[in-house]
């Protein structure tokens, strides 16, 4: 067998081993996203200062996710949205959250194809907040939290604000079993 | 050429097999959905009819020239067939979702670039150029293909797009199919044809055997129907169509930003 061969063969197994562990790995979230239960999803969802997450996102946006006006916004101090929101930590549990929110648009869409668009505006509002957090978690290696934090967490935690609203807005009005659930849960 | 009783029996399978598949696209009304894997189908059909005829009525060259017309045709269905399928994922809203584009033209850059390196790295102990050129073609699709296909799962699921029903099944059948040809064409490769052809016709034979097994696969599920949707409430609905408004403008004012 010559060297060539042997490179060949050992890129070969490579190639499958990665394959097949990605399709294996991407295979099995997608099915526990699809088949999980509602109660499930819910279980899922960290506990948050709902009161905090209020405040901050309505200092940041108006009910309908319309920014305020520059004389309006901004009362908060960087600091006292730290504090409120739990620091990093407390955006780390709210970013897994939009993973759960992410599977709750699989879910919703999986059993009420006419929800697309309901699904679609969740799917791209957790990736808008995905995208703030890895921002902060960059600022937070380079010892540069404490100035970018509000810049991206305020916006992240607005955006969070209103995917809850429009989730609970949706199961209020379809007066669905859920509901009491999901207002204990979020 | 001379063919086999097992070669024989293979065909009629194979042909066999994709009428029926045919039928069942034509019968359950999915050919509009799936224009690309009907068409890839009906290849198939007329390829197994034009490779019988030659191999019966012809010589050797005349095989291989068939053979790499009809190959060339099948993987552009193939990647047809991929689009199709992203397409279906990929624009929820009826246009290509626009955090997935550029992450689905990169997938597709790397997975021509890896195929095109594993072909190159590939060295089949070969009698004949032709041959050369037809071990290494067929590991250069098996992996493009089977790459796009785990590829696209991983991303779809990073960006949270589920798949609906019969997509997936098409996916899970050509997916699985192009991970064990990669496995198939490298041992191709690994063997060559240097000392005959009974090793390459035996591997040939388990790949053909898969491929019939994921056909009989995709009859089964392209024959059932998807699960029945629930309904929205009329008070769901339009909030929905209220939310559907605010999307597409949000979607308009970030196209006219990425414009300016």
């Amino acid at each position: 067998m010559n060297a060539r061969t042997i490179l060949f063969l050992t890129a070969i197994f490579i190639f499958l081993g990665i394959l097949v562990v990605v399709a294996l790995r991407y295979y099995l979230r997608a099915r526990h996203a699809s088949a999980g239960s509602w109660e499930q999803l819910l279980e899922r969802l960290t506990v948050l200062d709902r009161d905090g997450v209020a405040k901050i996102a309505l200092d940041y946006a108006d009910e309908s996710g319309r920014r305020k006006t520059e004389s309006l916004s901004t009362e908060l101090e960087s600091s006292q949205i730290f504090g409120l929101i739990g620091g990093l930590a407390g955006l780390e549990a709210l970013e897994k959250n939009c993973a759960v929110l992410i599977d709750m648009a699989f879910f919703v869409q999986q059993w009420y194809p006419e929800a697309l668009v309901l699904a679609e505006e969740l799917r791209l509002s957790a990736r808008e907040i995905e995208w703030h957090v890895e921002r902060l978690r960059g600022a937070a290696k380079t010892g540069n939290l404490e100035p970018s934090f509000a810049s991206y967490a305020q916006p992240a935690i607005a955006k969070y604000y209103l995917m809850t609203q429009r989730v609970l807005a949706l199961y209020e009005r379809g007066n669905l079993p859920m509901l009491i659930d999901l207002q204990r849960a979020i | 050429m001379h063919l086999t009783g097992l070669d024989l029996l293979f065909w009629a399978a194979s042909f066999l097999g994709h009428v029926s598949l045919l039928a069942v696209l034509l019968v359950r009304r999915r050919v509009r959905t799936f224009p690309f894997f009907t068409a890839f189908i009906c290849a198939n059909i007329l390829r197994t009819i034009a490779l019988y005829l030659v191999a019966t009525f012809s010589n050797s060259a005349a095989y291989f020239y068939t053979y790499w017309y009809l190959a060339i045709l099948d993987v552009v269905l193939q990647l047809g067939v991929v689009y199709e399928l992203a397409a279906g994922i990929f624009r929820p809203m009826g246009v290509w979702a626009q955090d997935v584009r550029r992450s689905f033209a990169f997938l597709v850059s790397v997975s021509v670039a890896v195929a095109g390196a594993l072909a190159w790295l590939a060295s089949p102990p070969t009698r004949m150029w032709m041959q050369t050129i037809m071990i290494k073609g067929n590991l250069f699709s098996a992996a493009l293909m089977s790459e796009l296909f785990v590829g696209m799962i991983a991303l779809s699921v990073t960006v949270g797009l589920p798949w609906k029903a019969h997509i997936t099944r098409i996916a899970q059948g050509l997916g699985v199919y192009s991970i064990i040809d990669v496995l198939v064409e490298a041992a191709h490769v690994y063997f060559g044809l240097n000392r005959g052809d009974r090793i390459y016709n035996d591997l040939s034979h388990a790949r053909i055997a898969v491929y019939l097994a994921c056909m009989v696969y995709w009859i089964i599920m392209l024959w059932r129907q998807a699960p029945p949707p629930r309904s929205l409430s009329d008070q769901m609905h339009s909030d929905l169509l209220s939310l559907q408004d605010k999307v597409e403008y949000r979607l308009a004012h970030l196209r006219s930003r990425r414009g300016q």
